[in-house]
């Protein structure tokens, strides 16, 4: 379970401040999927990075499995990305020089999973991806539905409890951008991992468990399948 | 995350951008290979001489002095010293205390040593071929068996044998004078020709009774005789010319005669002056079985003053390492300035790869991680810009080593460049050390960087 309290982040300085999230607090159940909604520069893409321990908010405190990864050193909060967060972006970031193969490989060289077992890996999440005939592919010449295709393997080849997806269809075209749709809702089922996708698109937003919907800084409402808090 | 895969990573980054790094690469192979050379020929040239050593100098071999001040010229005495009637004063006027025969005599018997020879220094006044009328002037100085010497004409004793008594050796040069005054048609002529040396010694101071006996037994003309001093004719046989060899290290433009004969003379010509049985110095060498520099430390031990072969090697050493030096230097130039290739690459490979640094911080990658991968990449940089330039240096080093041998007139089997593993070896693993260094401010920059900012889409 993520349980977000009292989360306050402010930019700037003194007298020319900007709160980016203002005492935002919700709890979110392990498994769902939940979609942070709202403009650009409502705050959303700041929630996402300090519930995933990239952004430092001043106040508050985010708990996910009962610690407050705020709280945690640097080194610590490190390896909470890297065991237990996957990561999928809009523009994909993937490396366009390296193979499929090395791309899905890098969180597991980051966690330090060798050998055997790397491989192991790295081709079951490609199969997953359905990416698994383009093994040696450069990154570079795929299409845009694999290459997200290729940033979802990544993000899934370290078995993360979640995965936060940032406007992950927002750079394809209305099929594709469905085919990664289902690929998502499907792996968060199947996988049992908690999914977080930072959206604009109301559509997507409505097939997930859960919507934050997010303006100002703040927690405007949360909608849940069962109905509104 | 493992070494090895930061590593790998680091290598296939730079296979992705080849050119920049070729272009990087071969700023430090300029400075790998300026060292590489001066490396190899400091190696040659010292090889070299080496082999100029060995071939010249027998390494046994030890030059013995009363005095050490004749080592440095003498410079550092002062200019006004007691009178001492061992002493004599050099060419360029320092005084320097002679051996006595005595000393020799006590050096002879040393069973440490052997071949314990005197520098005679024998003057003739005028020398003849052949019998022919012309008179001639010339060096004369004791064959130095120690020294090997090659003949053009005729031949000479092998190394560390003495000239026979009567026997005598001419540069190769007064065969060409010799013809060209008409004495000889070729030179080939000169060997077993008749060479007179006339010596004369200086008149005794007469008193008035050796005149007046004189004056008694012959008259006028024995009294002019006998003021007019004493010559004699000492006579020898042409064995062979000597000439100028490619390993040689001294050219002798002297008249070479054995060291008994150099002795008749000299002690014939300074018979009752002070300069009798005096000696600037002896060549001698150590004993089989005995090392030179433990013989040499226990002579000076007893007051004398000693050069080595090693000596004479180490003056020449210190000529090719200053020579070695100086390129050295130019390819450290090199190398400093291809430091800032690297750094300012590496600082455009970070702004370039913002996005991926940002991705991988993101997904849990250590800055230390980061760090190392950046300074691997310059590792891989300095790497392969030290196998460019030794590589470089060695194919042109190999091809032209025939060519600068015949150029340079070193003779047959020497070459100046002579490329050894281990140095090469260590120089490459310093470029990596550089290379990693100049890395490190960019690394800096990219463990650093903030992933929120890098992974910013806008």
């Amino acid at each position: 379970m993520i349980r977000v309290e009292n989360l306050t982040k402010t930019y700037g300085k003194k007298n020319n401040t900007f709160r980016a999230l203002s005492n935002v607090s919700f709890d979110i159940p392990d498994g769902a999927s939940v979609a942070i909604v709202g403009k650009s520069g409502s705050g959303k893409s700041t929630l996402m990075h300090a519930m995933s321990g990239l952004d430092r908010p001043e106040e508050g405190k985010v708990i996910i499995d009962g610690t407050d990864i705020l709280t945690l050193r640097n080194k610590t909060v490190d390896r909470f990305r890297s065991e237990k967060i996957g990561f999928i972006f809009q523009a994909f970031f993937i490396q366009a020089n390296e193979t499929t193969y090395d791309n899905v490989a890098l969180p597991l060289e980051i966690g330090g999973i060798n050998g055997r077992e790397r491989k192991r890996r790295v081709e079951e999440a490609l199969r997953t991806v359905e990416l698994d005939d383009k093994l040696k592919q450069k990154a570079g010449n795929l299409s845009g539905g694999q290459k997200q295709r290729l940033a979802i393997a990544r993000a899934i080849v370290n078995k993360p409890s979640i995965i936060f997806a940032d406007e992950p269809t927002g750079n394809l075209d209305s099929t594709t951008g469905a085919v990664i749709e289902d690929l998502l809702f499907k792996l968060n089922k199947q996988e049992g991992s908690t999914l977080i996708v930072v959206t604009h698109d109301h559509d997507l937003a409505k097939r997930c468990d859960m919507q934050i919907y997010v303006k100002d800084g703040e927690v405007e409402r949360i909608d849940t399948k069962k109905g509104r808090k | 995350m493992k070494t090895v895969d930061i590593a790998n990573r680091a290598r296939r980054s730079l296979r992705n951008a080849k050119a920049r790094t070729i272009l990087t690469s071969l700023a430090i192979g300029v400075g790998a290979f300026t060292i590489a050379v001066s490396l190899a020929a400091g190696e040659g040239a010292r090889q070299y001489a080496d082999k100029l050593i060995g071939a010249n100098v027998n390494p046994q071999v030890l030059f013995i002095v009363e005095d050490s001040a004749l080592f440095d010229g003498g410079f550092q005495q002062p200019a006004l010293q007691e009178y001492n009637p061992d002493a004599t004063t050099t060419g360029n006027g320092a005084t320097i205390t002679q051996l006595t025969q005595a000393d020799v005599d006590e050096l002879a018997e040393r069973d440490d040593l052997e071949f314990v020879t005197p520098t005679y220094q024998p003057q003739v006044t005028y020398i003849t071929f052949g019998g022919v009328d012309k008179k001639f002037s010339a060096d004369v100085a004791t064959y130095d068996p120690t020294i090997m010497m090659e003949s053009s004409v005729g031949t000479l004793p092998e190394l560390g044998e003495q000239l026979a008594d009567d026997a005598i050796v001419l540069p190769d040069s007064f065969g060409d004078i010799l013809i060209e005054q008409n004495v000889i048609e070729t030179k080939d002529e000169l060997i077993g020709m008749k060479v007179t040396m006339t010596a004369s010694k200086p008149s005794a101071s007469l008193s008035s009774e050796e005149i007046q006996q004189a004056f008694m037994s012959g008259g006028q003309a024995a009294v002019v005789a006998l003021a007019s001093g004493e010559t004699r004719e000492f006579g020898f046989e042409v064995v062979g010319l000597s000439k100028q060899s490619a390993t040689a290290l001294t050219g002798t433009t002297s008249m070479q005669i054995a060291a008994s004969k150099a002795r008749a003379i000299s002690e014939f010509t300074t018979e009752g002056t002070s300069s009798y049985q005096k000696y600037l110095g002896v060549t001698a060498l150590a004993t089989e079985g005995n090392d030179p520099e433990v013989v040499k430390a226990e002579l000076i031990e007893e007051g004398y003053g000693v050069q080595s072969a090693r000596d004479l090697q180490a003056v020449i050493f210190t000529i090719v390492n200053t020579l070695q030096g100086i390129v050295l230097g130019f390819g450290v130039v090199a190398l400093i300035a291809s430091v800032f290739g690297i750094i300012n690459t590496q600082y455009i490979s970070v702004l370039e790869r913002t996005r991926e640094i940002g991705l991988m911080k993101a997904l849990g990658m250590r800055g230390r991680s980061v760090s190392r991968l950046f300074q691997f990449e310059a590792a891989w940089i300095g790497f392969l810009g030290g196998l460019i330039g030794s590589g470089i240096a060695i194919t042109a080093g190999t091809l032209l080593n025939p060519w600068i041998t015949e150029v340079l007139d070193l003779g047959e089997g020497n070459s100046i460049l002579i490329f050894q593993p281990i140095p090469i070896v260590l120089m490459i693993i310093g470029l990596i050390i550089i290379a990693m260094i100049a890395g490190w401010f960019p690394a800096r920059k990219a463990a650093k960087l903030d992933p929120i900012e890098a992974l910013r889409t806008e």
